[in-house]
């Protein structure tokens, strides 16, 4: 047998040379049809549900396009007049704050749930805190606190704030996670207690990876404040609603101007920081990934590139 | 010092340098500043938990939140938006995504012009798009479809065209090489290779969409939202709560299938 000779495997198939056979087709399998029968089902039950009739469809793109082009020459003249630039800067403000108030109450709270540090009984529990506060939404949140704090930035900024401490705090218990454990056992070594181990072992480690995840947070913040308004929690949000609802279409363009500029704009200055804090100041090549990717990666929970 | 082995003498300590305090300086009077707009104190932490408004969101009125046309007729309605915009925005993704990722578009005017009227897509909010059709098309869960379709369209191309880039190019080249058009190479070269992807970041939207589904009706565009909108008016802040709950379990449900199939695709 393991003696074979190369003629014996170089001899042609009969019917043909073999390199010009065509691989077999791969078959559809029984469990994808079903999926896609169940994919047509779940849209057809969908769209009947929402009484999207043919006329409707085609009258909408149409309504759309109109509402548009009286957009586009935008007034920003009185937009000023009216304030939005501040209310643009209010957006941003809350956001600062939301993020301040999730950083400072996530950043203790990760150590006691990251596994390398805290012992199970303690941990447990503060993930599944993290979970239930990642699933409740800013705007929940804000309809939730406004009849408490009255309407105004105030709720804005703590709904915010409670957020972030369910997603900030599970990647700073991750970024804990994965720290180098040499600088903790030396604390150990030398007799230190367990908060002396975080102090110096820890906290060096992780702090630029937490900065620029406190820097990312505040990006999603900043878009989560300008839609916070919406519902009288501060921010430009108010200000987009009633020219909409008065139909001064025009403001209401400079206003969706404005804060796309904003949005844009703090999203360009945060992404080159957290660029420069977690590369250093020295210009390496461009192999190493993007920290932006990595926090999408883990967002979605996909890597990259699996295949 | 002379005294004592060299050995033991401490490194010295490293100092912050004048920029780091000028950056700490700008940062700190910003935090004051926007502290200060936003009626930020930390007595209001003390007053928002000892405000008596907290006793009108207890006790939680079952028999209300369980009945058939207060909660679930919505909710249904809810996921009905988010199935059907979760739908339209990933079809109209796929040839989108092809169009901005430099690997399957030769053109470079097209990939620049895609990529930055998708990042200004990207950049209004999602409950902004659906005031703005809600005001166009009228109020209701027709709107709220639309709104996130153009939402989920926005984040699945970002996602999905940056898989395109890192897809393995020979299959591409080799399809080129055998003569092929630039539709079949990209169709039979790339397609097959990034189809579980696109597949999984579907679901991830799908989740994106659930969750903002659940928010849409804050504005009038439908769905389980218009419940908790009507009810804060009324000031019946116990309703608000049970839906919140109810619109919570389901949703946690549901998530957790979809990353549960989500991490068997990938």
């Amino acid at each position: 047998m393991a003696d074979r000779t190369p003629t014996e495997v170089a001899e042609p198939l009969p019917g043909g040379p073999a390199s010009s056979d065509r691989p077999v087709r791969p078959q559809r399998t029984g469990r994808r049809w079903i999926a896609a029968v169940a994919l047509v089902v779940a849209v057809a039950w969908s769209a009947s549900g929402l009484e999207i009739g043919m006329d409707r469809l085609l009258r909408a793109p149409g309504d759309a396009w109109s509402i548009f082009r009286q957009m586009v020459p935008p007034a920003f003249g009185e937009a000023i007049d009216r304030g939005v630039p501040a209310k643009v800067l209010e957006s941003v403000h809350i956001a600062w704050i939301g993020t301040l108030i999730g950083a400072v109450l996530s950043f203790p709270l990760a150590f006691l749930a990251a596994t390398n540090v805290a012992p199970l009984a303690v941990r447990v529990p503060v993930r599944q805190l993290f979970n239930v506060i990642r699933a409740v939404p800013e705007l929940i949140l804000a309809v939730i606190l406004i009849p408490v704090t009255g309407l105004g930035p105030w709720a804005g900024a703590l709904a915010i704030g409670l957020h972030s401490v369910g997603t900030l705090g599970k990647w700073t218990a991750e970024a804990i996670e994965s720290v180098d454990d040499g600088p903790l056992e030396a604390v150990a070594a030398t007799g230190g207690r367990w908060v002396s181990g975080m102090r110096w072992g820890v906290l060096p480690q992780v702090l630029p990876v937490v900065t620029s995840h406190w820097l990312f947070r505040f990006e999603i913040n900043v878009r989560a404040s300008t839609v916070l308004g919406m519902i009288g929690a501060g921010g430009v949000g108010a200000e987009l609603v009633s020219q909409l609802v008065f139909r001064n279409f025009a403001a209401a363009g400079a206003v969706l101007m404005m804060t796309i500029a904003m949005v844009l704009a703090i999203d360009t200055v945060s992404a080159a920081v957290r660029r420069r804090i977690i590369r250093g100041a020295a210009r390496t090549g461009n192999d190493d990934e993007d920290r932006n990717l990595a926090v999408l990666a883990d967002l979605t929970g996909l890597g990259r590139n699996s295949s | 010092m002379a005294g004592g082995p060299p050995t033991s003498s401490r490194p010295a300590r490293p100092r912050a340098r004048a920029r780091t305090w000028a950056v700490a300086a700008v940062l700190a009077t910003y935090t004051v500043v926007a502290g200060h707009t936003v009626g930020f104190d930390l007595s209001t932490f003390w007053t928002v938990w000892t405000n008596p408004l907290w006793d009108k969101f207890w006790p939680i009125p079952w028999d209300w939140v369980l009945d058939r046309h207060n909660v679930l007729d919505p909710l249904v309605e809810t996921f009905q938006i988010a199935i059907v915009s979760t739908l339209i925005g990933c079809a109209l993704a796929l040839p989108m995504a092809f169009v901005m990722s430099p690997l399957t578009t030769p053109n470079r005017v097209v990939l620049v012009v895609s990529r930055s009227v998708m990042n200004v897509v990207r950049a209004v909010p999602d409950l902004f798009w659906a005031k703005l059709l809600v005001t166009a098309v009228g109020i209701g869960a027709f709107a709220g479809s639309w709104a996130l379709s153009v939402f989920s369209l926005a984040v699945m191309v970002k996602l999905f065209s940056e898989t395109v880039d890192g897809a393995d190019p020979r299959p591409l080249e080799a399809a080129r090489a055998a003569g092929g058009r630039h539709v079949p190479v990209v169709r039979t070269g790339v397609l097959p290779t990034v189809l579980p992807e696109y597949v999984a970041y579907g679901l991830y939207v799908f989740e994106l969409n659930i969750r903002a589904s659940v928010v849409l009706g804050l504005v009038g565009a439908g769905g389980i939202g218009r419940v908790v909108e009507a009810q804060r008016q009324y000031f019946r802040f116990d309703r608000v709560l049970g839906v919140l709950v109810i619109v919570f379990v389901v949703v946690f449900v549901i998530e957790q299938i979809s990353v549960a199939i989500r991490k068997r695709l990938v």
